[in-house]
């Protein structure tokens, strides 16, 4: 005798799979953290040790001496001045000399106290890096009617000969 | 007279049988792209806010160190004394020569220990470092 035996079909649902992996993107999309990193980039000065240090006269026009002290009050050249006006006092020197060559550009040195606290030393080299910047956008809107961000790679690194950034952190003083 | 109504002979359903397919690609994207934090931040931290801030372009060359609120200082996963600094960035420094660091430094630090990290961040030759910061609205 022959059993008759009813065949099932043989076939795994699928029809819930996509809720399965809608439910497994949405983790991934709430669990990770596209955290993107932002923040006031600057290339520190080599270490030299102190009985190679040379010293290189630097011609006073050029530098621009900014000093945080403790309490936030600010320096410029020998003149107290607040903090969000060392953007205004430093882009001017900088728009002057443009057509300078390189080593006629100004540097700005920054030099705080050591109890300064670390959110003046930020926004003082924010105004810095900001004076920069603007000066960048003023003259590439000059030259080329475009702003800085908007230029071409090559007019970017043309920009970046006319406005260089240069930012000196003063050597800090040994603690007495 | 009877009419007979008109149907189209075609089914009315959205084929779904694919829909797992674009949501598994979905997810392969997330999966690939996205990636989990891989260290627990032992300190606690508040970041200065600035307005000239940038991104940094590539992240496999960052490296993180923290300064808390307490003045502690973080480097991997774990909390490091200041003469550690050096050490341990040289060797970083070595491994990825040209490493940016991004200091996650709290707004109320103060400068004397800033300074000490970066002289010895100068001293392991680490001198691309970033300030890090949040955007000044």
């Amino acid at each position: 005798m022959i059993k008759k035996r009813k065949l099932q079909e043989a076939a795994i649902p699928t029809s819930s799979m996509a809720d399965i992996a809608f439910l497994l993107l949405l983790f991934f999309l709430v669990a990770t953290v596209i955290d993107v990193d932002t923040g006031l980039g600057l290339t520190l000065p080599e270490y030299v040790p102190p009985e190679e240090r040379v010293e290189i006269k630097v011609d006073p026009q050029r530098l621009v001496a900014v000093l945080v002290n403790e309490q936030g009050d600010v320096l410029i050249d020998g003149e107290i001045v607040s903090i969000f006006q060392i953007k205004n006092l430093i882009k001017p020197k900088l728009l002057a000399r443009v057509d300078m060559p390189l080593n006629k550009k100004i540097i700005v040195s920054l030099k705080t106290d050591r109890k300064t606290i670390y959110n003046q030393y930020i926004s003082a080299l924010d105004q810095i890096k900001l004076a920069f910047f603007e000066a960048r956008d003023e003259v590439s809107l000059g030259r080329f009617g475009k702003r800085f961000k908007d230029l071409t790679s090559e007019q970017q690194e043309q920009m970046k000969d006319a406005v260089p950034i240069i930012i000196s952190l003063a050597e800090p003083e040994e603690i007495k | 007279m009877h009419f007979q109504k008109r149907r189209a002979g075609t089914k009315q359903e959205i084929p779904t049988s694919s829909m797992p397919d674009i949501v598994f690609m979905l997810l392969l994207f997330f999966m690939v792209t996205t990636t989990l934090r891989e260290v627990d931040v032992l300190v606690q931290f508040k970041l200065p806010e600035a307005q000239a801030i940038e991104k940094i372009e590539n992240k496999r060359l960052i490296s993180y160190l923290w300064v808390g609120k307490d003045k502690r200082i973080q480097i991997n996963d774990s909390i490091v004394k200041l003469e550690e600094v050096e050490p341990i960035m040289y060797g970083k420094r070595q491994v990825l020569p040209n490493v940016i660091v991004s200091l996650r430094i709290d707004q109320g630090v103060d400068m004397g220990l800033v300074m000490d990290i970066q002289q010895a961040l100068r001293k392991a030759y680490c001198l691309r470092v970033n300030y890090s910061a949040t955007l000044k609205i």
